[in-house]
């Protein structure tokens, strides 16, 4: 994902204890940058014992909530790029959440991913996007916590439905959810540019949340500089395929019908292997577009004039179960031309989200079912995710 | 820059009120006397120009964004609203202040390249490790309280040009003027837009002339307070033509606007002052104080 994260060599844990160590002793000691023997709060880092279960405690600085609170360091949940995830206990409230420990580099400081990720989950505060609690400092490392969430789409999906295919309720209310979620970001001008299953976090209450930021950008001011580098292939928008580099919030829509398809199917719409291929997947059912049915599309870098033309399939032949109102919507959201693509606002009105309340209401005495169900075979067969 | 300012951190933990920040400069005072009388500084106004002054170097040397230079500029008043000056190497801030903004604004810059351009302006303050560099973010970060996000004027000027119709050259000056404003404690006082508004009125009404804008700040302060004399002058004769179109359309704009016209006055009032203050502004006489303070403390090390 970040490319100048994943090409560099892990570096060496033990250099980088020592590193940080030594970075307490300046702090405490009068020559350091920084003294804070003066101050009467507690400095900001402390040397932790390294034992299997570690106790991290939280010295925020003033701004924070000054009260400490401590979680107890639970299994595995996942690896991710800059992260590893565990799964929590605050041992006060006995509350789950989920540890997303940053790794420290020394020859980058804090990554960039993380930064923005914690940057951004600090300002943004929705019941679609998973919240940020606290982040820790410890001694060598960053501690986000994250509230908790049981799975994430694609284990979901694996698990729940019928070969991965979920039922037109469920489908509804995550789709509605995942919009509501995208909306409140593209309002807050904010792209997710990295939206697929498996960032897509699930909870016991059928509640979806937008999860991992760590790609996800500010879009302010016109800038002329995004990474073509992002979103995994599948979930890829056309336009940025094609290298624009002037992609905008669309380019999550896109994303998001991607998904909707996979709700239905169980299966990946376009799981292409490279840039061309996946190009080529997205033609062969979405149709070749051309000057005419996009103009401007042979001044992107990556078009050709060769391309294979194919003419547009109806996409209800490859999803038969789905509705007509929904495929209206879907279609809405696979529009080749970015232009084109319905928003995340304009998405929410769509008719087909009409009869969400009472869906909803089934949804809800099917939950309660299946948490009883869930209760009972409950046993630390937690699947992993990696979402956070 | 992200996010929505009405809700954003920067609204709800980093706006001080002057009384607030002359509080927190105090209390350091208080907490460490022996440091303060054994090491003046200059006045903080001299200060805050110097720091931006540094900053601006480094940003020129490294061709870098102004919007990044900008959050950077911010992070180092932030950083110092929870850190006395004289307990830090205010260098190696504004050197991490740089760097981290780089990230954020996704402009990064390598950590070897931003220490080797520090120590290339400031060699007897920069230490050639690296790790130091990072060991700073990190405390940066947490200081901050991982509040990175910032929000600054030039994207309400970008979305008032439309809707005042100003020219290019108004728009130019508007935002040299928000640059300016980085020079002060008004990043810390007050919200974007009504930054973005002072610089709009002070570049459409007071039109300092632009050829002797830059580089020297006393014709502005000067046009500033003669413009601003030829304004009430005009806006108070009732016999005459009245103010300009132009300006009178700025101000019924201002009028209907919900904006606090009195936040907007105490801006403007403290660019004057900047620009007269700067006057007595000397490079050397800031850099000597702080030197002495850094090497004697070793707080370089």
């Amino acid at each position: 994902m970040d490319s100048r994260n994943s090409s560099r060599p892990a570096s060496n844990p033990s250099l980088q204890r020592t590193a940080y160590l030594d970075l307490i002793s300046t702090l405490v000691s009068p020559k350091s940058f920084l003294t804070h023997s003066q101050r009467p709060k507690p400095p900001s880092f402390h040397p932790q014992p390294s034992v299997a279960q570690e106790t991290f405690t939280t010295a925020s600085p003033a701004m924070d909530k000054q009260q400490p609170s401590s979680f107890q360091q639970l299994e595995k949940l996942g690896e991710g790029t800059y992260a590893t995830v565990f799964k929590g206990r605050n041992r006060q409230t006995g509350e789950l959440v989920a540890l997303k420990e940053i790794h420290l580099d020394s020859e980058e400081g804090t990554p960039s991913t993380a930064i923005r990720e914690i940057s951004l989950m600090k300002e943004l505060k929705h019941e679609s996007i998973v919240s940020l609690y606290d982040v820790i400092h410890t001694e060598n490392k960053l501690m986000l916590v994250f509230e908790y969430m049981d799975k994430d789409l694609k284990k979901y999906m694996d698990t729940r439905g019928d070969r991965g295919q979920l039922d037109q309720a469920t489908i509804k209310s995550f789709m509605h959810q995942l919009l509501k979620g995208i909306a409140f970001c593209h309002e807050n001008r904010v792209l997710h540019r990295d939206l697929k299953p498996q960032n897509l976090l699930i909870n016991k209450k059928g509640q979806l949340k937008l999860g991992d930021f760590g790609l996800a950008r500010a879009f302010g001011i016109p800038v002329n500089t995004f990474s073509n580098e992002v979103v995994t292939l599948w979930y890829r928008a056309p336009d940025v395929l094609l290298g624009s580099r002037t992609y905008n919030t669309s380019i999550d829509i896109w994303s998001a019908g991607c998904i909707m398809a996979e709700l239905y199917t169980g299966r990946p719409l376009f799981p292409g292997t490279t840039n061309e291929d996946q190009l080529q997947k997205i033609f062969r059912l979405m149709g070749t577009p051309s000057e005419r049915s996009w103009p401007g599309i042979s001044q992107l870098p990556e078009y050709k004039s060769n391309f294979h033309v194919y003419a547009t399939q109806d996409l209800g032949l490859i999803l038969p179960q789905i509705d007509p109102l929904g495929l209206d919507l879907l279609n809405r959201m696979l529009q080749l031309r970015p232009e084109m693509r319905i928003s995340a606002h304009d998405a929410l009105q769509h008719p087909w989200f009409h009869d969400l309340p009472q869906l909803q209401a089934q949804l809800q005495q099917q939950q309660q079912q299946q948490q009883q169900q869930m209760s009972g075979a409950y046993g630390g067969m937690v699947p992993p995710q990696q979402a956070y | 820059m992200a996010a929505n300012y009405w809700a954003s951190t920067q609204r709800r933990h980093w706006l001080f009120t002057r009384e607030k920040l002359a509080e927190i400069r105090e209390s350091f005072k208080e907490k460490d006397k022996v440091a303060h009388s054994q090491f003046p500084l200059p006045d903080q106004r001299l200060l805050n120009i110097y720091f931006s002054q540094q900053l601006i170097k480094l940003g020129k040397r490294m061709s870098t964004r102004q919007q990044a230079l900008a959050t950077a500029q911010v992070y180092v008043k932030r950083f110092y609203t929870k850190n006395e000056i004289r307990h830090t190497n205010p260098y190696l801030v504004v050197t991490t202040a740089f760097y981290l903004a780089c990230k954020m604004e996704e402009c990064p810059q390598h950590i070897r390249f931003v220490v080797g351009e520090a120590r290339g302006l400031w060699p007897e303050f920069i230490a050639p490790d690296v790790s130091k560099l990072g060991e700073c973010e990190f405390s940066l970060i947490s200081e901050m309280s991982s509040q990175l996000i910032v929000h600054h004027p030039y994207r309400t000027l970008s979305e008032l040009q439309p809707e005042l119709s100003l020219t290019s050259d108004e728009v130019a000056l508007a935002w040299s003027v928000i640059n300016d404003h980085y020079l002060t404690d008004l990043p810390l006082l007050y919200p974007p837009h009504v930054i973005a508004v002072m610089a709009i009125i002070v570049a459409v009404v007071f039109k300092p002339s632009q050829t002797s804008f830059h580089g020297s700040a006393a014709p502005l302060a000067g046009a500033m307070r003669d413009g601003g004399l030829n304004i009430l002058a005009a806006l108070s004769d009732k016999n005459g033509g009245g103010p300009p179109a132009r300006i009178q359309r700025l101000v019924a704009w201002l009028a209907e606007s919900e904006i606090d016209i009195k936040a907007v006055i105490e801006c403007t009032q403290e660019l004057v002052s900047l620009y007269e203050i700067w006057e007595q502004y000397s490079e050397k006489h800031c850099k000597e104080l702080l030197g002495r303070m850094v090497k004697t403390k070793n707080l370089d090390k």
